[in-house]
C-alpha cells in the first residue's frame, strides 16, 4: 500500500516539474478531470436520475402513507410498526423468501459446480455444451419461461404425464403449499449459467502440478475434490455466493408468473409482496418502507458472508 | 509481502462487491420506487393542467384534426367490438383520431393510476364503479353535466336510474356503458342430462347444495367450477339481509352476525370435501387468473360458473353457440331477499387532463346512442343504457345476449339497491385479509368460524383508518 502510493505521488511530483506555471497545473488537472467526468456522465446522468433520486424519495416515501393519487402524508414510523407486528403476511412473505434463498442459492451453486466440472475437460464439442447450458440462464428470468413453466407444472402438464407413466397419481403441482414453492426452487437451480461459467474460469485456474502431487501421493477423485478442488474454489465460491443471494432475495417474476404468491402464501416472495402493496393496493409508503428493509437485509447478509469468509476462503499465495 | 497484496487484493475485492450489492440491492427498491417517483412532479401537472382543460371545454368542436386518447380494460372479444365501433366513429367525424390502449382488468388500474400521478392520463376512459368516487374527488373527472344539458351526451332516452350510479357528490363524472348483475350460469345441458330441475329465482344456498351434489353424483363432473368463495359473493352474503360487507361510513365492517359468513363457508367446505366442487387447490393449480372464457364449464369439466351477467356473452362463444346455458340470480341465504343489485357496469368518464373534453363527450354519445355502434359493441359490455338503443338491437342480438338482456330485466324486478362504493382500505382488506384468510379456509388450516372473527377484527382494524 505504501510503496504504491509512494509510486503515483512520486509521478505526481514529475509532473509538476516538467509544467512551468502551479496555475497551468491546475487547469491541466481539472481539464483532465473533466474529460473523465464527461466519459462517464451518461452512466452518472442515469445513476443520479434513475437510481440515486429515486433511492431518496423512496426514503423519503418509506416514513408517508402515500396512495399515488393524493400528495404523500408523513406518518413517522407508522409502516415499519405495521410491517414488524400487525402485517402476517409480511412474515410469510419473509418465511418464504428466506426459504427460497436458502433451498435455491445452494443447489443452484452444487448443480453449477457439477456441471462446470463436466465440462472443465476437453471433449470435442464442449464448446456447443458449455454454450447450451448457459441458454437457460439468458432466457430462464424471461416471462415466456415463467409462463411455460406453469404449463409444465400445471395438472395437465408434461411433469404429471410423465409420473403418470410411472402409475403416480397426478399431484397439483403449484396448488399444493408443500411443492409450489419447489417448482420455483427448481427454476432457478436450472438457471445455473452465470455461476457455472464463474466455476469453469475458477476451475481452468487451479494449478494441474497440485493434482498430480496428489495422485503421487495416493489421492483420488472424491479426495483430490476436497482437498484441491474447493479449497483453490473458495475465492470463486464466495464470490458467486454474494452474487446468487443477492438476486435470491429480489427474486420477482418467476412467483409473479407462476404462482402469484398462492397457495397460502407460500410463495409470495418479499419482492413480489412489495409489488402488490405498491401497485394492487396503491400503498407506495409501505412498499417504499419494504424496500428499504429489504436493502438492509440484503447488505447484512452480504456482510456476514464477508465475515465469515476468513474462516474458509482459501487464497492460493496465502502463507507462501 | 505477498500476504500484504493478498490482503489488498481481498478488500479491493470486497469493496468491488459490495458496491454492487448496494447497486442491486438499489435496483429493488428502486423497481418499487420508479414509477412512484413521477408523482411528485406530476400531481402538480394534473393541478395545473385542470382549469386549462376546463377551458378547453368552451371551446366548440371544428373541423380542426383532434387526436383523442381512449383506454378500457376486456376480454378479447370486447377489445375487437370496441375497435371496430372507433372505425365506424372515425369514419363519421374525420377531423377526430383515436388512438387507444386496452389491457385486461390486472393492468388496469395500476397503469392508470402512474398516467395520473404522471399527468398523462387518456381523454375517455373506462372507469369501474368502485373507483369513481376517489378520482372525482381528487379533480381528476371532468363534470359532464354541462354536456348532458347542451344535448353533447343525449341522455333523453335514458331512466335516470341508469345515471345515478355515474353522479358523485351531486355532479354527474361517469356515462353508464351497460348495466350488469351478478349470476350463477348453469349448463342447462348438463341439468337435464343429470335429469336435475333447474332452479327457482329464489333459490338459496341449501338448493345449491343439493343440487351441486345431484349434479357430482350423475356426472362425475364438478358441479361447481370457479371463484365459488370470491370477495364479491362475500359481499353479497349480506345484502339479502340489507346489509353490506362494510359500513355506511367505511369504518368497519357493515354487519354484525357471523352465521351467514361461517354457513357458507361450510357448505362449500362440505361440497370441496366430496368433490362436487373444483377443489381449490386445482384453482389455483390451473385456473389462476383464468377469464370466463378458460372456464371449466366451457370445457364441460363443471357444470355452472359464477360472473357477472355481461360476461356471458364471451363465455357463450368460448363454449359454442350449440351450447344451452341459463343465467341465474345469486342463491341466497335461507329466508333472505334477493342478493343481487344492478351494477353500471362499466363507465366511460372524461379525465380532467383532456385538451378535448368537447370531442370526448362525442364520443361517449355516439357510444351511448349510435345504434349502428350498439350493433358492433353488442352489449358486451352490458344491457345499454338508452331504451332506444336497447329495443333497436335486441332483436338482431345472438343467444347470449338476448339470455342477457331478459336475465337483467328479471333480475330487476326484485334487486336491492347499488351498495355504495368501496371505503378507502377494501382492497387491502380484500386482497390482505379477506383472501388470505379464505385461502386458509379453504385448505382446512383454519376452520371457518375462526376465519370470520378473525376477517372481523383485521378489517376493522384497517377500515378504522376512515374513521375522521
Amino acid at each position: 500500500m505504501a510503496t504504491s502510493g509512494q509510486t503515483i505521488s512520486d509521478e505526481a511530483r514529475g509532473v509538476g516539474r516538467i509544467s512551468t506555471r502551479p496555475v497551468s497545473r491546475r487547469r491541466r488537472r481539472n481539464l483532465n478531470n473533466l474529460a473523465g467526468y464527461l466519459f462517464i456522465s451518461p452512466w452518472l446522468i442515469g445513476f443520479f436520475l434513475f437510481t440515486f433520486l429515486p433511492m431518496l424519495a423512496s426514503l423519503y416515501f418509506a416514513f408517508t402513507d402515500y396512495s399515488i393519487l393524493s400528495p404523500p402524508r408523513w406518518v413517522g414510523l407508522a409502516n415499519f410498526e405495521q410491517m414488524f407486528f400487525h402485517d402476517p403476511r409480511y412474515w410469510k412473505s419473509v418465511q418464504a423468501t428466506f426459504y427460497y434463498v436458502f433451498a435455491a442459492v445452494p443447489l443452484r451453486l452444487a448443480f453449477a459446480l457439477v456441471v462446470a466440472m463436466l465440462l472443465n475437460n476437453y471433449r470435442p464439442g464442449v464448446g456447443i455444451y458449455r454454450a447450451a447450458y448457459y441458454a437457460p440462464s439468458v432466457i430462464g428470468g424471461s416471462v415466456a419461461v415463467a409462463v411455460m413453466w406453469r404449463q409444465i407444472f400445471g395438472t395437465q402438464g408434461v411433469v404429471n404425464a410423465l409420473t403418470g407413466f410411472l402409475g403416480i397419481p397426478p399431484v397439483t403441482w403449484l396448488g399444493d403449499p408443500k411443492t409450489a414453492i419447489w417448482t420455483l426452487i427448481i427454476l432457478a437451480v436450472w438457471q445455473f449459467g452465470s455461476p457455472m461459467l464463474i466455476f469453469l474460469a475458477g476451475l481452468k485456474q487451479i494449478p494441474k502440478e497440485l493434482y498430480e502431487a496428489a495422485s503421487m501421493d495416493g489421492a483420488h477423485g472424491w479426495s483430490q475434490f476436497l482437498h484441491i478442488t474447493i479449497p483453490m474454489l473458495t475465492p470463486v465460491i464466495l464470490f458467486n455466493l454474494v452474487m446468487q443471494m443477492i438476486s435470491g432475495f429480489m427474486v420477482f417474476t418467476q412467483a409473479f408468473i407462476v404462482t402469484g404468491g398462492a397457495p397460502l402464501d407460500t410463495t409470495l416472495f418479499y419482492a413480489l409482496y412489495l409489488y402488490q402493496r405498491a401497485f394492487v393496493n396503491f400503498q407506495m409508503g409501505y412498499a417504499s418502507a419494504m424496500a428499504w428493509v429489504l436493502l438492509i437485509v440484503v447488505a447484512l447478509f452480504t456482510a456476514l458472508v464477508f465475515r465469515s469468509s476468513s474462516a474458509w476462503v482459501h487464497y492460493e499465495t496465502e502463507g507462501d | 509481502m505477498p500476504g500484504r497484496n493478498n490482503r489488498l487484493a481481498v478488500l479491493v475485492i470486497s469493496l468491488i462487491l459490495m458496491f454492487v450489492a448496494t447497486q442491486c440491492g438499489g435496483g429493488g427498491s428502486s423497481t418499487a420506487q420508479a414509477p412512484s417517483q413521477a408523482p411528485a412532479s406530476g400531481s402538480q401537472a394534473s393541478a395545473t393542467q385542470a382549469p386549462s382543460g376546463g377551458q378547453a371545454a368552451s371551446q366548440a368542436s371544428s373541423g380542426a384534426p383532434v387526436e383523442l386518447r381512449l383506454t378500457w380494460w376486456g376480454s378479447q372479444d370486447r377489445h375487437d367490438r370496441t375497435i371496430k365501433a372507433i372505425q365506424l366513429f372515425q369514419q363519421k367525424h374525420p377531423n377526430i383520431h383515436i388512438t387507444y390502449e386496452f389491457s385486461s382488468f390486472n393492468d388496469y388500474l395500476t397503469k392508470l393510476s402512474t398516467q395520473a400521478a404522471g399527468g398523462a392520463l387518456p381523454d375517455v376512459m373506462q372507469m369501474d364503479y368502485a373507483w369513481i368516487a376517489e378520482w372525482s374527488q381528487r379533480g381528476l373527472l371532468v363534470p359532464l353535466d354541462d354536456y348532458t344539458k347542451n344535448g353533447t351526451i343525449n341522455v333523453s332516452d335514458v331512466d335516470p336510474s341508469n345515471l345515478n350510479g355515474g353522479v358523485v357528490d351531486g355532479k354527474l363524472v361517469a356515462i353508464n356503458l351497460g348495466s350488469n348483475s351478478q349470476n350463477w350460469v348453469l349448463d342447462a345441458d348438463a341439468f337435464k342430462k343429470a335429469g336435475v330441475d333447474l332452479p327457482k329465482d329464489d333459490w338459496t344456498w341449501d338448493d345449491f347444495e343439493k343440487i351441486s351434489t345431484a349434479l357430482h353424483g350423475k356426472l362425475g363432473n364438478w358441479a361447481h367450477g370457479m371463484a365459488i368463495a370470491d370477495n364479491q359473493l362475500w359481499k353479497s352474503l349480506y345484502l339479502s339481509q340489507g346489509a353490506w360487507a362494510f359500513a355506511k361510513d367505511g369504518t368497519q365492517l357493515g354487519y354484525t352476525d357471523d352465521k351467514p359468513l361461517v354457513d357458507w363457508l361450510n357448505m362449500i367446505l362440505r361440497l370441496q370435501k366430496a368433490g362436487a366442487v373444483m377443489p381449490h387447490q386445482e384453482e389455483l393449480a390451473s385456473y389462476a387468473n383464468a377469464s370466463p372464457e378458460q372456464s371449466p364449464t366451457v370445457t364441460s369439466k363443471a357444470d355452472m360458473e359464477y360472473f357477472w351477467s355481461n360476461q356471458i356473452t364471451s363465455f357463450w362463444k368460448a363454449a359454442g353457440d350449440n351450447r344451452n346455458f341459463v343465467e341465474m340470480p345469486l342463491p341466497r341465504p335461507t329466508g333472505g331477499k334477493s342478493a343481487n343489485y344492478i351494477k353500471p357496469g362499466q363507465f366511460f368518464s372524461i379525465s380532467s387532463q383532456s385538451k378535448h373534453p368537447q370531442e370526448a363527450a362525442m364520443f361517449i354519445d355516439f357510444f351511448t346512442n349510435d345504434v349502428e355502434a350498439n350493433q358492433i359493441l353488442g352489449a358486451e359490455r352490458g344491457v345499454p343504457i338508452s331504451n332506444k338503443v336497447r329495443d333497436a338491437i335486441k332483436p338482431q342480438m345472438g343467444k347470449s345476449q338476448q339470455a342477457m338482456f331478459d336475465y337483467v330485466a328479471r333480475v330487476s324486478k326484485d334487486a336491492q339497491p347499488v351498495p355504495p362504493a368501496d371505503p378507502p382500505g377494501a382492497t387491502d382488506v380484500i386482497n390482505n385479509v379477506y383472501k388470505p384468510l379464505i385461502d386458509q379456509v379453504l385448505f382446512e388450516q383454519l376452520p371457518p368460524d375462526q376465519a370470520a372473527k378473525q376477517l372481523r377484527d383485521q378489517a376493522n382494524a384497517i377500515l378504522a383508518k376512515n374513521k375522521k
